[in-house]
């Protein structure tokens, strides 16, 4: 009974440590991420990538996708932060995971990269569908181009690269990015995804082992070879339609675009997908808002309640997350909304460059319950919003001026008035 | 016609002006103090119909002062003149005692409605 007790609490002792490795709202960066193969050979043959990301700092655990073992949480506690999925091929995965695990992983906030490729299984393309992403129905298709290639048609030789430095990095990916795989598009309408890598207006996607019978449905820039998706939880989730986009080989070879003179020595894969891995697992362009301050003109006290036309500032405090320290976050297009029902005042915040946006404005001339707006969705970076509600009220009774300039000529016929019978009594009495 | 018209217009304003010249004294500047209030009432309509009537409440203040003044000053003479036999009975200083209590009373509602 005693050696039972001891064990126990020895377990329970090693299980502690654990639950301090992982993201917390002070320290966004992903810690542990499982990384699910269908060969254990992709260890070694994506070996660069995995050594980027070990080198970080990331605790990556390899599992085979279809390991009986395989589970998210234990006891409703979510054993990883990240996860890796390059198992294209897989039908179903082993242990306690399926896509509907999975959107539950991407909904309680954490980050996901997930990779298909030629012949993608149902269950990745539907866990793609989940996030936004539509990859051609066609199985055997590939994304085809022939001016933007290297070597063979298939292997396509992109650079229409998102303009964005948080996703991609402040430094310019200079040379082309190979990749090798399948295409996917995005639903337009969704305005949570995105497109980093796009194919050429030559690109289309077909069987490239067969004749054409029809045009091809996915043509040209529709075509996404790398996408993004923020969900509004700020969870990120990359898919790329290509594994050997990760892989050893295309990021150490040479790109030479077909009828380009300029032969790059190294093709620009390493860069995007370690700029890539880094804004996926919260290293760049994840954003914290202290909470908003607001006060009267010369106060420092926040009031409970406002009166029309009162003088206030308002200031917000903006960190940004650098990968290891928290940094204030300088931007230009930070605004605030003065807002009931639509916004009455919209100003832009200014920034002193340590973090805090300020401004100050005059309430309105009307009177209600308002709430400050910081809505802030910019490309690439956690969405923002917040918000802290106010009222307003009118002018009490003696707050008006006391004596108004119009209405003089009204107040002197009174006052004359009065004289006038003050003197009409006196002469009428005393009259001769 | 027309000479015979203005020179009828002429014959009636000499006829009215020698009628009131026989009026008492006292009832004549009553009818001066009259005149003095509707004028003062008139100029503020004026400037009201010229700015606006922002604030109504003084621009009520400052006719009703006028206006009310001028009921009473009307009042008053109604009762001292000798000639009206409906107020033969009534001592000329408790009219005037009248017109200066209401007189008071006017102009402490007017103050205060004045804002």
């Amino acid at each position: 009974m005693m050696n039972l007790s001891r064990s126990v609490a020895l377990i329970s002792l090693f299980l502690l440590p654990l639950l301090t490795f992982s993201f917390s709202v002070d320290n966004p960066t992903d810690r542990r991420v499982l990384v699910l193969l269908d060969d254990l050979s992709l260890k070694s043959s994506h070996s660069i990538f995995f050594s980027t990301l070990k080198s970080r700092g990331f605790d990556l655990d390899f599992k085979l996708a279809e390991d009986s073992k395989l589970a998210l949480q234990r006891y409703g506690q979510y054993l990883y932060d990240g996860l890796i999925i390059f198992a294209p091929s897989t039908e179903r995965f082993g242990g306690s995971l399926d896509s509907k695990s999975i959107a539950e992983f991407v909904d309680s906030g954490r980050d996901l990269i997930l990779s298909a490729d030629t012949s993608a299984s149902d269950l990745i393309r539907g866990i793609a569908l989940e996030c936004g992403v539509d990859f051609d129905e066609d199985s055997s298709a590939m994304v085809i181009d022939h001016s933007s290639f290297d070597g063979d048609h298939t292997l396509i030789a992109a650079d229409d690269l998102v303009k964005s430095h948080a996703i991609l990095g402040k430094t310019k990916i200079e040379a082309p990015v190979l990749f090798r795989g399948v295409a996917h598009s995005l639903n337009p309408t969704n305005n949570l995804v995105l497109k980093v890598l796009s194919a050429s207006p030559s690109a289309y996607s077909a069987n490239p082992s067969s004749k054409l019978s029809s045009p091809p449905q996915l043509t040209g820039s529709a075509i996404s070879l790398v996408s993004v998706m923020q969900a509004r939880n700020n969870a990120r989730v990359v898919i790329s339609g290509s594994l050997q986009l990760f892989s050893d080989r295309l990021l150490r070879s040479s790109v030479q675009k077909a009828g380009s003179p300029n032969k790059y020595e190294k093709s620009g894969n390493e860069q995007f997908v370690t700029e890539l891995s880094k804004w996926v697992f919260h290293e760049r362009g994840h954003l914290k808002a202290g909470s908003l301050v607001h006060h009267r003109v010369g106060e420092t006290d926040e009031p409970a309640i406002y009166r029309i036309k009162d003088d206030l500032e308002f200031s917000v405090e903006i960190l940004e997350w650098s990968g290891k320290s928290w940094e204030p976050y300088v931007a230009d297009d930070m605004q605030v909304q003065f807002y009931m029902m639509s916004p009455y005042v919209l100003k832009t915040l200014s920034t002193d460059k340590k973090g805090l946006f300020h401004t100050s404005f005059k309430v309105p001339d009307v009177y209600g319950v308002f709430q400050f707006k910081v809505e802030y969705e910019k490309l690439g970076y956690t969405t923002l919003s917040l918000s802290k509600q106010i009222p307003v009220r009118p002018y009490r009774h003696n707050e008006y001026e006391r004596f108004i300039p119009t209405a003089y000529p009204y107040y002197g016929a009174c006052f004359t008035t009065m004289a006038g019978f003050f003197v009409f009594s006196f002469v009428y009495l005393y009259h001769k | 016609m027309v000479k015979s018209t203005s020179k009828d217009a002429q014959d009636l304003f000499r006829s009215l002006h020698s009628a009131y010249s026989a009026t008492p004294t006292n009832l004549k500047i009553i009818d001066l103090y009259v005149v003095f209030a509707v004028f003062t009432a008139l100029i503020q309509v004026a400037y009201m119909a010229l700015v606006g009537s922002f604030p109504f409440n003084s621009f009520l203040s400052g006719v009703l002062s006028c206006v009310g003044t001028a009921v009473l000053a009307v009042c008053l003479r109604i009762q001292v003149n000798k000639e009206n036999k409906e107020f033969k009975d009534l001592a000329p200083e408790r009219a005037f005692a009248d017109f200066v209590l209401c007189n008071l009373v006017l102009h402490l509602v007017i103050i205060n409605f004045l804002g």
